[in-house]
C-alpha cells in the first residue's frame, strides 16, 4: 500500500529549479531516509509536500487522492506532519503548551484541555522532555529544542511524518535514543520519511533511500545499495580517477 | 474549574468582581455628573481598547483600523433608534454590522502580513471616512443626532458601558484560556509554525477579527447614544483608530486587564492635560508612547516598578517611611538648588 506517491514534482525560487521533475513512491509503514549534498532540495521537497510552498509543476497525491498546493494547516488534519531543520519552537509559551497546540489543531483536534494535556506530556515522555513541561520553551537548549520539535509534530497523530535533521546538535546517546524512538512510531503505524546528514544514523534506521542532487532524483534503494551506487559516491566525493590516467 | 492554590491567585479570583459590584454600587454615594461621565468614557474606551487587544494583542495583528468598527457601531446604533429599535437592540445590531464589515476588510487584508497589513488598514479606514464624509443618508461630512424621546439618564449610559466592558472582560479571559486563545499566542509568534500543528493562521484571524470588530461596534453604539450627535470625521476619524490602539499598549498588550488600565489612564491624559492644551494633544500622546515603549514595553499592568512602588508608598503611608522618604527627596532638592548647606562627606576635605 502506497501512502504517498509523488508525480514529476517541480519547484522553481525564480529562475532556479529546486527540485525537477522528482517522483517516487512511499509505502506505508516504512522509514524512506532522503540524502543529498548541501542543497540538493531535501527541504524544498519536505516543504512542497507539506505546504510550505506550492509546487511550480507535478503532483502530490496521499492515499490516492490529490493533495498539491493544499495548505498547511489542512495536510496536517489529513495526517501530514513535518519538522524543522532551522528549529521553530514558540519561545513566549511553556513546553506542554507547543505541544497541546498540537494536539489540540492535530489530526485528532481535542477538544477539552485536560485531555489535550495528558496526550502532550505522553508526547513529552517519547522524547524524554516531561520534567522540562512547564519551563518556557525559549530556556531549552537546542538539543532539547529538536525534540520539542518532534514531540509537538508527533503530538498532532501523524499519518505520515517529515522528519527534517533531527539529530543535529544531539549527543550519540541521544541520537541512539531518537532511532528507538523512529522504530517505536514506525511500528505504531506511522510512515516516516527522514532527512538527515548524519548517515551512521540513517543507514541503521531507513527502510529505503532516495538520494537527491541539484533538484533531482539521483538514486533510490535500499541502504546497501545506495552505499555501493557508484553515482552516489560521485555527487559525494567527486569523481574517481582509480583505472584512468595514471597520476604523473 | 479549580479553585487557586495561593493568595494571588484568590486575588486575581475575587478582585476582578470586587471592581465590578464596586462600581455598580457607585452611583449610591450620588457622585457628580462627571465623575459618572468620565468612568463612562473610561468604560466605553476600554471595551474598545478591549477588542483591539484581541486581534492586536493576543494574535500580534497590529490594526490601524478599529475606527470603522466604533463608527460602524455608532451609526448602525444611531440609525436602529431612528427607525423606532431599541438602543440595546441598536447595539447589538451595531455589532453585527462591524463584525460583518471586519470580514471584508479581513478576507484580503490578512493575505498580508507584518507592516503591510498594517498599511492596508489605514488605507481601509481612510476609505471608510471619505465615504461616510460624502453619503447621503447619514447626513454625510455634517453628522448625525439621537434622539430619545425620554428624559436623559446619565446612570443608564453608565450601566450599559460598565456591563460592556465587563462583557469585554469576559470574552478576553474566556478565549485567553481556550485553545483558539492557545493558537492565536501561536500565530503571534510564528504563523508558519502553527500552521505546521494544523493551526489555519487566516480563518483564526479572521474570526478574532470579527469578535474584535463586535466589541468595538459596541462601544461605539454606546458612546453615540450618549453623545446624541457625532460626525464621520469624529467616530470614523484616523485618531480614533489610535486612541483605540492606544488605550491596550499603555495598559498592556496581550494581556486581560491592561486594556482598563490603560482605560483609565487614557481619559484621565485625555480630559487633564489634552482638553486644556488643544494645540499638542497628539504630542502629549506621542510623548507618553514612548516613555511605555521605552520603559514597560509590556505595558504599565505588567510593570514590576509601578506596583511595588505604589505597595510601598501604600504601606508606607501608614509606617512614615514615605513621610521620611519625601522628607529625604525635599531636603535633597534644597540643598541642589544651595537653600541649605552641602551634606559634608566623610574622608573628603
Amino acid at each position: 500500500m502506497k501512502i504517498l506517491e509523488v508525480e514529476n514534482l517541480t519547484k522553481y525560487f525564480g529562475g532556479v529549479a529546486a527540485l525537477k521533475d522528482v517522483s517516487f513512491d512511499i509505502p506505508q509503514k516504512q522509514i524512506c531516509g532522503f540524502i543529498g549534498p548541501n542543497g540538493a532540495g531535501k527541504t524544498t521537497l519536505f516543504s512542497v509536500i507539506t505546504g510550505a510552498h506550492r509546487p511550480s509543476a507535478g503532483k502530490v497525491q496521499l492515499h490516492g487522492k490529490d493533495v498539491t498546493g493544499m495548505d498547511a494547516a489542512s495536510l496536517v488534519k489529513k495526517g501530514v506532519a513535518r519538522t524543522h531543520q532551522v528549529v521553530r519552537p514558540f519561545k513566549a509559551m511553556t513546553v506542554i503548551e507547543n505541544v497541546q497546540l498540537a494536539v489540540h489543531y492535530g489530526r485528532r483536534a481535542v477538544t477539552r484541555t485536560s485531555a489535550a494535556r495528558e496526550h502532550a506530556m505522553e508526547a513529552l515522555k517519547l522524547v524524554s522532555l516531561d520534567h522540562k513541561a512547564p519551563l518556557m520553551a525559549s530556556t531549552l537548549s537546542l538539543g532539547e529544542q529538536k525534540r520539542l520539535e518532534v514531540a509537538r509534530a508527533l503530538a498532532t497523530a501523524p499519518e505520515l511524518l517529515l522528519l527534517d535533521e533531527i539529530c543535529g546538535g544531539l549527543t550519540g546517546a541521544e541520537t541512539q535514543a531518537m532511532m528507538e524512538l523512529l522504530h517505536r512510531v514506525r511500528e505504531g503505524g506511522t510512515t516516516i520519511m527522514y532527512v538527515e546528514h548524519d548517515m551512521k544514523a540513517i543507514m541503521a534506521v531507513c527502510d529505503r533511500i532516495t538520494v537527491l542532487n541539484f533538484g533531482q532524483k539521483l538514486a533510490e534503494g535500499k541502504p546497501e545499495d545506495i552505499q555501493n551506487d557508484a553515482s552516489v559516491i560521485e555527487a559525494y566525493l567527486g569523481k574517481s580517477d582509480f583505472g584512468g590516467k595514471k597520476r604523473a | 474549574m479549580t479553585l487557586p492554590q495561593n493568595l494571588s491567585g484568590w486575588l486575581k479570583l475575587v478582585l476582578p468582581w470586587l471592581l465590578f459590584v464596586a462600581l455598580l454600587l457607585l452611583p449610591v454615594t450620588s457622585p457628580s455628573d462627571n465623575v459618572i461621565r468620565l468612568l463612562f468614557l473610561t468604560a466605553v474606551y476600554s471595551t474598545a481598547g478591549l477588542g483591539w487587544n484581541l486581534l492586536g494583542g493576543m494574535a500580534g495583528q497590529v490594526s490601524f483600523g478599529f475606527a470603522v468598527f466604533f463608527g460602524l457601531g455608532s451609526y448602525t446604533t444611531a440609525l436602529l433608534m431612528h427607525a423606532g429599535h431599541s438602543p440595546y437592540f441598536g447595539f447589538v445590531g451595531g455589532a453585527a454590522i462591524a463584525m460583518l464589515a471586519s470580514f471584508f476588510i479581513g478576507l484580503p487584508t490578512f493575505r498580508l502580513r507584518g507592516p503591510y497589513f498594517v498599511i492596508a488598514t489605514i488605507g481601509v479606514t481612510e476609505a471608510v471616512r471619505v465615504i461616510m464624509n460624502n453619503l447621503e443618508i447619514t447626513g454625510g461630512a455634517s453628522g448625525y443626532r439621537i434622539i430619545e424621546d425620554k428624559p436623559f439618564n446619565p446612570l443608564e449610559h453608565y450601566y450599559t458601558a460598565i456591563v460592556a466592558v465587563a462583557l469585554a472582560v469576559l470574552v478576553s479571559a474566556i478565549i485567553a484560556n481556550s485553545k483558539f486563545g492557545l493558537a492565536l499566542r501561536a500565530i503571534k509568534q510564528d504563523q508558519d509554525a502553527a500552521a505546521d500543528l494544523g493551526v489555519n493562521p487566516y480563518t483564526s484571524k479572521l474570526w478574532i477579527h470579527a469578535i474584535a470588530a463586535g466589541l468595538t461596534g459596541i462601544a461605539g453604539g454606546i458612546y453615540a447614544r450618549r453623545a446624541g450627535f457625532f460626525y464621520p470625521g469624529d467616530v470614523f476619524a484616523f485618531q480614533t483608530g489610535i486612541n483605540i490602539l492606544l488605550i491596550p499598549v499603555i495598559g498592556g498588550v496581550g494581556t486581560i486587564w491592561g486594556p482598563v488600565l490603560g482605560g483609565v489612564i487614557f481619559i484621565i491624559v485625555e480630559e487633564t492635560i489634552s482638553a486644556k492644551y488643544q494645540d499638542f494633544h497628539l504630542l502629549i500622546y506621542g510623548a507618553l508612547l514612548m516613555l511605555i515603549v521605552l520603559v514597560e514595553p509590556g505595558g504599565l499592568i505588567k510593570s514590576k516598578r509601578l506596583w511595588a512602588g505604589m505597595g510601598r508608598l501604600l504601606v508606607g503611608l501608614f509606617t512614615g517611611t514615605t513621610w521620611k522618604a519625601l522628607f529625604a527627596l525635599l531636603q535633597k532638592l534644597l540643598r541642589k538648588l544651595r537653600f541649605l548647606k552641602p551634606q559634608r562627606i566623610e574622608g573628603k576635605t
